[in-house]
């Protein structure tokens, strides 16, 4: 019994890595991008600003599993480029999360943005400082304040949502759970296995997010 | 030291300020007083740049800000507008940073003063705003009158010639004025130059070596305070001062 527990963790174990690196990898490119839509929404280029818009909207608008689909299997069959437009799987699972999720930490910044007192921006002025100190210095971490509840949200969101990339046939934590649940006869201990898995990440982050804002308490 | 010069400026169909001259002479404290709406923020906001006036001309030192309407380009803008520090009604402390972080950090930035100087003179201006026992607090938890002492340090951090105030004590509770204005009248005393738009009107008699009355988007009268504040002729400043 305990041996068949202990190989069920090690076959699932393989999965977990697909797992993790979906989420870091999505963590530490989103958010950049993120906070990149949302110097250009906010900025003064029309153009710029429409581009942005545009792509949150959709973004936020349509599934995450259909752009999953898309960018793995529908951008290929673009007549004359989707050729060149072919992806690994995992390479376009990372593609579609990052992009989806900027999109989510660009309406998040925003707000933060927006929470920002402008006595704040007048007064770095009349100090002198420039507009890349002001932001650096002075925006940025109280909209990091602001938003760091609604930035936990989005990573625990997104622990829960690598589970999607079984769709294309990544062997992702979940895809391997399904397959031994299928495989020995209707045992149910993968299931709880990959819970605690996702529990204990969750958990992780949770605690990991608390610290963050006794840390940004001002 | 500042010339202020027929200026203009208005809001959409809102003229704030309809023409409005005065000068300050170095080491002098002017007050400006006036209803609400009058255009005293406005005022100072344009010396200092927070808003761009559409006509008229502004003067440090003999050196424009902006001539007949037209400005200078922004960094010659910023290196004469850093001779002048200004002091707000809500404060805008970074409630990011301790007390000593918030004075250090646009002298570090932009004076480029090393970490020791910054230190040296930080303890010195909280010592002289009587809040050196604070120099690690975060604003937060601070009392509004500390906070606007803070706030005049943070400002003279920068070593400003010119200090400009709006409404400074407006923000506080009562029992907490007289603390902001010992400060000022101490840097009064020390002839620091400064504009401050205030309704206080006995401190305004006692530091004033003017008086700006300013109505609607004009200046009324301009004179020592006590043609302004004690015996005025004007009908307007004597309606003004009883409704206080
Ligand atoms: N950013 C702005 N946009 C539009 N109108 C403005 C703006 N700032 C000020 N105003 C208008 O300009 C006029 C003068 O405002 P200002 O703040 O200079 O008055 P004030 O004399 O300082 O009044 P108070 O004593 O209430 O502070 C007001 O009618 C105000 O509504
Ligand atoms: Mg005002």
């Amino acid at each position: 019994m305990l041996e068949f527990l202990l190989n069920t963790i090690i076959a699932m174990s393989k999965g977990v890595g697909y797992t993790v690196s979906l989420f870091v990898i999505t963590i530490i490119f989103s958010m950049p991008l993120g906070l990149l839509c949302t110097f250009m929404s906010n900025g003064k280029n029309p153009v710029l600003r429409a581009i942005t818009r545009a792509y949150v909207f959709v973004m936020r608008g349509t599934p995450l599993m259909l752009q999953l689909f898309f960018f793995y299997f529908g951008i290929t069959k673009i007549p004359f480029i989707g050729q060149f437009l072919v992806m690994e799987r995992f390479t376009a699972a990372c593609v579609t999360f990052v992009l989806n999720y900027a999109a989510y930490f660009c309406e998040i910044f925003r707000g933060g943005l927006l929470s920002v007192d402008k006595g704040q921006y007048e007064a770095s002025k009349v100090l002198g400082l420039t507009k890349w100190q002001t932001t650096v210095r002075i925006v940025l971490p109280q909209m990091f304040k602001v938003v760091l509840p609604s930035v936990s949200n989005e990573a625990i969101t997104l622990v829960k949502d690598t589970a999607l990339i079984t769709a294309i046939g990544i062997m992702d934590l979940m895809h391997i759970t399904k397959s031994l649940v299928n495989g020995s006869a209707g045992s149910i201990e993968p299931f709880i296995v990959a819970a605690v898995f996702y529990l204990m990440v969750t958990f992780g982050l949770t605690k990991l997010f608390n610290y963050l804002e006794k840390k940004f308490m001002f | 030291m500042i010339n202020v010069c027929n200026i203009v400026k208005s809001f959409g169909e809102n003229d704030v300020l309809k023409g409005v001259s005065f000068k300050v002479e170095k080491g002098q404290a002017i007050s400006i007083i006036g209803s609400s709406g009058s255009g005293k923020s406005t005022i100072l906001r344009s010396i200092v740049g927070l808003e761009n006036v559409d006509g008229g001309s502004i003067y440090i030192d003999d050196e424009p800000l902006v001539e007949n309407g037209i400005y200078v380009d922004d960094k010659t803008f910023r290196s004469r507008s850093l001779k002048m520090g200004m002091v707000f009604q809500h404060f805008n402390l970074f409630p990011h940073l301790t007390v000593r972080e918030n004075l250090c950090l646009a002298p570090k930035c932009v004076l480029k003063r090393g970490k020791d100087v910054l230190n040296q003179r930080c303890e010195k201006l909280l010592e002289k705003v009587g809040l050196i026992d604070k120099i690690d607090a975060m604003p937060s938890s601070l009392s509004g009158g500390q906070k606007q002492r803070v706030a005049i340090a943070r400002a003279l951090m920068m070593e400003p010639e010119i200090l400009l105030f709006d409404e400074p004590t407006s923000a506080l509770d009562p029992e907490l004025t007289g603390e902001v204005l010992s400060v000022m009248k101490e840097l009064a005393a020390e002839n620091m130059t400064m504009i401050i738009v205030t309704h206080e009107m006995s401190f305004a008699r006692e530091v004033s070596d003017r008086v700006i009355f300013m109505d609607k988007g004009v200046v009324l009268v301009d004179d020592v305070p006590e043609k302004v504040l004690v015996n005025p002729e004007n009908e307007r400043i004597k309606s003004f001062l009883n409704k206080l």
